[in-house]
């Protein structure tokens, strides 16, 4: 009976104490060394979009379309490493949407887009008005659409009835995204800002009472991260077989980045899950699911490695579509192990509808 | 029973001096696609969520999964009751709150709000009557510790609290009226709970749910049905009524976490409940928890949700046969959307589309920081 009582006051002891202290540090951790740095490398490759967006508007010539890939590559790249940070600044006056209108299977920013060049809409001409219009045609995946042909060409520049207006549009697109994404960048540098409320949990924090509040958020963001890769990267574009395979619902297909994006989110996921150091919070007997973790993500990242590129033209007999679907299986061990194995461990919550009684 | 009027000023009070009012406000998206929807027929849909700031609401989406427009909410919303002439609705604070507000988004009019009478507590589920003059709503008559269907007048200006009948059973959850709008069906949870003692469950050795027909201008029993008393931990809460106006009722299993019980039955006035069978490669993976049961616009289709165990079940109404399953984590708010399918709302703000219950869902939006709480409910 004895033993029994001091095993329970221990146990209780070690719950508190994760609670009280233990979770600030990871917050710091993740904020230091994932947040601030990868907001910041966007924010930086996001205002490189205008000037090349000007360049090859002015001649479109074969150094200047390279430059330009290269650009909106490097934006979609690291876009890709900080898009499942939803909350806090990315969330605030609706930025992520206005960078990325995905998921968007029945094609809605297509339309919109179309009716804008039918009326020639000239409100999409300047960053500052077209911050005003429909998230849906504001973003990247905007910028996609009108840059990139359906073979993952640039027609950006090149002559015809729309060049003026679509480079007039893309300038704008371009500004924008450069502007959401300083304005992410500075939100999270800014020491009094969202980080301080993510640091200082407490009773007198209007959003996080606890620290334990605050880790959650942030970690299930990194596991709903995973969710969105597997059920809204991988999955519509394997389709039910590999001859009804739809390598155009993957992300960024049109611009022939997928392969970019996909690496991006993935390794951006591990790299904030890394930096957290959650180790020494798990007992020893539960360190093991965060190896796990590491040895599953380097798998998810050999498969995307030996995929053969662009994904929109090399989806057919190339063995792509086999790695895809076993990089769909390891997604799917991936969001056990953060569910059940790390969570679990640390005793995170999870869902939000996982609350009994309602 | 004296006729209250209620007023936001009664509102703000019983909330303790929150700051804000119900505000009603369109997206950035909102504006381009209802000048784009004028006129067309689009679905529309809501549902209470939470957003990453903590902050609550009920969102109106179209049948895109695009948020249109948001009501703020003072605390977590629930469940939904949407008018019979499909131009009102509802929404119910989530038990133990005490305020509930009445939408008319099609109008451009400030929401109405309900506070729950001294004693009583709203739990989350309500329903229109037949003609839409009167809102039932079930209750928590605490101190009594009794479930009731407090009736409230919604065909005027004011909304007012005109009187209250038993539901015969404690923790009443959803009720619904049945198509001829003669009979309320009340799923009584069966577990005690009172306000000061937050979301504790008070009596999970002796609980007794159970499902009532109640006679819906009486207000007097018709029927009461129990399951066996092996499953008197199985707590019946959320429920749909198919095309022949049987209930399916989903539960949620206070017994041992290794026991796999059964957890939807279906109920009609005059038989004995029948039990459905989930299929054996599920059973020990939904937590024993149902969140939410919704039939399709043809009632031929029940799709009942399990968010803790990132299942939806699909069954045949008819012959009560499993069709399939999906797996979409924390999905748990399901309603009927067009050719006999599904949406399906999520906790990490996702909106899929299920055309078959054996194919791939389809996630339409994720609107980013939304979390979808538990119910999710065509408008129009």
């Amino acid at each position: 009976m004895n033993h029994l009582a001091l095993g329970l006051t221990v146990l209780l002891i070690g719950v508190s104490a994760a609670d009280a202290a233990d979770f600030k540090q990871p917050l710091e951790n993740v904020i230091t060394g994932y947040i601030r740095p990868a907001t910041a490398a966007f924010a930086e490759s996001a205002a490189d979009l205008p000037d090349a967006v000007s360049a090859v508007c002015a001649e479109s010539d074969d150094a200047r379309i390279e430059a330009f890939k290269d650009v909106f590559s490097d934006a979609v790249r690291d876009f890709s490493r900080i898009q499942f940070l939803r909350f806090g600044p990315l969330l605030d006056n609706d930025r992520l949407s206005r960078l990325s209108f995905r998921p968007d299977p029945r094609g809605r920013a297509q339309r919109q887009i179309r009716k804008l060049y039918a009326s020639k809409d000239t409100s999409v001409l300047s960053a500052q008005s077209l911050a005003q219009k429909s998230v849906a045609v504001q973003s990247l995946t905007a910028l996609e659409l009108i840059a990139f042909d359906k073979d993952t060409d640039v027609v950006l520049g090149r002559s015809g009835e729309n060049t003026d207006y679509t480079c007039g549009y893309a300038l704008a697109i371009a500004g924008n995204v450069a502007q959401i994404a300083e304005a992410t960048a500075t939100g999270w540098a800014n020491p009094d800002g969202y980080s301080r409320q993510l640091l200082s949990a407490g009773p007198e924090n209007a959003r996080y009472r606890t620290a334990t509040e605050a880790i959650e958020v942030v970690y299930n963001a990194l596991a709903t991260g995973v969710t969105i890769a597997k059920d809204q990267d991988l999955i519509p574009a394997l389709g039910k077989s590999e001859d009804k395979a739809k390598p155009r619902r993957f992300p960024f297909s049109r611009s022939g980045n997928s392969v970019v994006y996909l690496t991006g989110e993935l390794d951006g996921i591990h790299d904030a899950l890394v930096s957290m150091d959650l180790k020494p919070l798990m007992s020893p007997a539960d360190q093991w699911t965060l190896d796990t973790l590491g040895f599953e993500f380097k798998n998810a990242g050999n498969y995307l490695a030996a995929l053969e590129t662009p994904l929109r033209k090399s989806f057919a007999n190339t063995g792509n579509y086999n790695r895809v679907t076993a990089l769909s299986i390891t997604l799917s061990s991936i969001q056990e192990l953060m569910v059940d194995g790390v969570a679990g461990a640390l005793g995170l919550a999870g869902g939000f509808n996982a609350l009994d009684g309602d | 029973m004296g006729l209250t009027a209620i007023s936001r000023r009664g509102f703000l009070t019983a909330l303790g001096g929150w700051a804000a009012a119900p505000a009603f406000s369109g997206s950035t998206l909102a504006a381009s696609l209802l000048e784009k929807t004028a006129g067309d027929d689009a679905r529309l849909f809501a549902s209470a969520y939470k957003l990453a700031d903590g902050s609550f609401g009920i969102g109106l989406l179209d049948d895109y999964g695009q948020v249109l427009a948001r009501i703020t909410l003072p605390g977590r919303g629930h469940g939904i009751a949407v008018s019979p002439d499909r131009r009102r609705f509802v929404a119910f604070a989530r038990r133990p709150g005490t305020f509930a507000l009445l939408v008319r988004p099609f109008e451009d009019r400030e929401p109405l709000v309900l506070v729950a009478e001294p004693g009583r507590h709203f739990y989350g589920h309500g329903c229109y009557s037949a003609d839409g003059r009167l809102l039932y709503a079930v209750e928590n008559d605490f101190e009594a510790v009794r479930g009731v269907v407090g009736v409230y007048d919604v065909s005027g200006e004011l909304v007012r609290r005109i009187g209250e009948f038993p539901t015969h059973g404690i923790g009443p959850h959803d009720i619904a009226l049945s198509a001829d709008g003669t009979m309320l069906v009340i799923a009584n949870g069966g577990i005690e709970t009172h306000p000061d003692r937050a979301r504790e469950k008070l009596n999970l050795e002796t609980m007794q749910p159970s499902v009532v027909f109640v006679d819906a201008e009486s207000g007097d029993l018709v029927v009461r049905h129990q399951l066996d008393g092996s499953l008197h931990q199985l707590s019946l809460r959320h429920m749909a009524l198919d095309q022949k106006g049987r209930a399916w009722v989903g539960g949620q299993y206070e017994g041992a976490a290794s026991d796999a019980p059964p957890l939807v039955a279906v109920f009609t006035q005059d038989d004995v409940p029948k039990l459905t069978e989930i299929p054996a490669h599920l059973a020990g993976k939904l937590e024993n928890y149902i969140g939410s049961v919704a039939a399709n616009s043809t009632g031929d289709v029940i799709a009942t949700s399990a968010p803790r165990g990132g299942h939806t079940l699909f069954w045949n109404a008819v012959s009560g046969d499993f069709l399939g399953a999906q797996s979409i984590p924390d999905g748990c708010g399901v309603a009927p959307a067009d050719q006999g399918s599904f949406l399906i709302s999520d906790g990490n703000g996702g909106v899929s589309y299920v055309l078959e219950p054996g194919a791939s869902s389809e996630v339409l939006s994720r609107p980013p920081g939304f979390a979808w709480d538990n119910h999710l409910v065509a408008i129009s």
